[in-house]
């Protein structure tokens, strides 16, 4: 880091003041997320049970352990991008649907405002436990009325891939809102005139979406889906809360296998390396949506 | 100004037309709030009763009074709403001035600074907050409020300094170049011009990060102990440890979604504004 003062009088003194703008948060991120960090590091290098913390070197071998663990390849992995793709996209979809219909006065805006705004005033992990009621295989309101109009209902939460549709429906639930919120933003802050332009030259409606919003608003998705694809990959209360990644360890995403590693079966080395290899494949996928993301914003 | 807006967007929304509009946001609007409705509705029947929510006309407050006798739950209470304050205002104080930085001096210190708060925010929760229990329980932090929210602190540094770089970017500088021309030390310039016309972005981060602590999980669940139950923990404790009382946790959702629902309605406009990236 290049955190020495320059000679030169007038840039040492901006380079002070840029210093200590920071010193506060750069201390809490190094005690806090930085250290943390190297220690788990070193932890996936060893040999750390919980209930027998030999901590003695074992080079890969965590890593070995965890990437020759067909739960982790064949589950969780496949679980962990499918469930990014479907929240964000169908998220993403929903959410840019209501930011349109949002974007116009009418009666009663106030109201769809505020109900839209639930989801992000619930905890992710109380609307869990409720989903889990809505869907009981007993008791559960879902499957009172498919019984009631005669389709019966489901087992979700027992099996693997109702569960995991479960699951997305409460993400996107919970985020498709916060998609909204950022969208109509970014619509209300768009220039009027080519919309005017647009009307006197009578576009249908369809078109003045596809080749006047879309484009415009075309920096504000990319951003939303960044941070929230980021968000997405370590998604851990919804799952726990949900089906603890059941049935039999069918609906794990990456965030909870790590931790049950860790917490639960007690091997805080493979769950560290296990956080370890979704950290490095998030990171890779950072950098790639920071570059194209500066490519948005140049663009634009 | 409301009815020009009416009139251009009215006719460029896609589907416009007016019933299905209404049909489609009702739908939505129940969609939305069926999930908050049952909670309330579950939370308002008896034990008896509570596998069939649905039908039956016995309502009671007695869950409600259970669970504030409760005192785990209402220390729980105490915690989250200590944490989530505490956390709120180290959380602004460090990130104004962060983003502050960011978005008005240029050079090595704040690209570094930038891409080690993109590359932190980018690193999974999951992987710090394992080894933090033990870096905790090293510094004497764990199980504390301390150690609780100076963790949340750290989550809310790389997105809000991010955010903050963004409200100071909207801001022309010229009034602090004046002040600094008058003779206004940086500091100055940052304290007394810069930092009033942020106020609207305060508004929104500190509404933002309550919203977060009151209701974080999985940091509560890993660095909290005996000594500083939080609110969603104990929550989710009343359907697995303590077998399924589905009623008493609807209950401790509900009273826990007071503060936070009020908290959003009287802070929505500064959040939707702020909210612009």
């Amino acid at each position: 880091m290049t955190r020495k003062p320059s000679r030169r009088r007038w840039f040492g003194e901006q380079q002070r003041f840029a210093l200590m703008l920071i010193v506060p948060a750069a201390a809490i991120l190094t005690f806090f997320q930085l250290i943390p960090i190297i220690m788990g590091t070193s932890a996936s290098f060893r040999d750390w049970m919980l209930y027998n913390p030999k901590k003695t070197w074992v080079g890969l071998a965590q890593y070995e352990k965890v990437l020759t663990d067909p739960a982790f390849l064949t589950v969780v992995m496949p679980n962990t991008f499918l469930f990014m793709f479907f929240s964000v996209v169908i998220s993403l979809v929903i959410g840019l649907a209501l930011a349109v219909a949002m974007n116009r006065v009418f009666r009663g805006q106030k109201f769809v405002q505020t109900v839209l705004l639930l989801p992000l005033m619930v905890a992710p992990v109380i609307a869990a436990i409720m989903m889990r009621w809505i869907f009981n295989d007993q008791f559960g309101i879902v499957n009172v009325v498919l019984d009631a109009v005669g389709i019966g209902g489901l087992p979700w939460l027992v099996q693997r891939w109702t569960a995991f549709s479960v699951i997305v429906l409460t993400d996107i639930w919970l985020w498709a809102p916060w998609f909204t919120l950022l969208l109509l933003a970014g619509l209300q802050s768009l220039p009027r005139e080519p919309f005017e332009a647009a009307q006197i030259d009578g576009t249908t409606r369809w078109r003045v979406f596809r080749y006047l919003t879309l484009p415009m608003l075309r920096p504000v998705i990319i951003v939303c889906i960044v941070i929230r694809a980021i968000d997405a990959f370590r998604t851990f209360d919804t799952v726990w809360a949900l089906t603890g990644g059941g049935p039999a360890r069918q609906t794990e995403l990456f965030s909870l296998y790590a931790y049950e590693e860790a917490f639960v079966f007690l091997d805080f080395a493979k769950g560290t390396a296990a956080a370890m290899i979704g950290a490095v494949i998030i990171l890779v996928a950072g950098l790639l949506l920071y570059r194209v993301l500066g490519h948005v914003r140049e663009g634009s | 100004m409301n009815k020009v807006q009416h009139s251009i967007f009215a006719a460029f929304t896609p589907g416009a037309r007016r019933l299905p509009f209404i049909v489609g946001m009702s739908i939505t609007c129940f969609l939305f709030a069926f999930p908050v409705l049952w909670l309330i509705l579950t939370s308002v029947r008896p034990e008896s009763d509570i596998y069939y929510v649905y039908k039956g006309t016995n309502f009671t407050l007695d869950n409600f009074r259970q669970v504030l006798d409760n005192p785990r739950v209402t220390l729980a209470f105490f915690n989250s709403a200590v944490v989530a304050t505490v956390a709120t205002f180290f959380s602004i104080l460090v990130t104004v001035s962060s983003g502050y930085m960011l978005s008005r001096l240029k050079g090595p210190i704040a690209r570094t600074w930038f891409g080690t708060i993109y590359a932190l925010r980018c690193v999974p929760f999951v992987t710090w907050v394992l080894p933090l229990y033990f870096v905790e329980q090293q510094y004497g932090l764990y199980d504390t409020y301390t150690g609780l929210f100076l963790a949340h602190v750290a989550v809310h540094i790389c997105f809000f300094s991010w955010l903050m770089k963004g409200f100071f970017d909207g801001i022309d500088p010229a009034m602090e170049h004046a002040a600094l021309i008058d003779g206004c030390t940086r500091w100055g310039a940052f304290l007394r011009v810069a930092l009033p016309s942020a106020i609207p972005a305060i508004s929104a981060l500190s509404v933002l990060s309550w919203l977060f602590s009151w209701n974080e999980f999985l940091f509560a669940l890993i660095l909290s102990g005996q000594h500083t139950p939080l609110t969603t923990v104990v929550m989710a404790q009343f359907v697995s440890e303590m077998g399924m009382q589905w009623n008493l946790m609807a209950a401790t959702a509900v009273l826990a979604l007071v503060p936070a629902f009020l908290l959003t309605l009287f802070g929505q406009k500064y959040v939707l504004r702020g909210l612009k990236i």
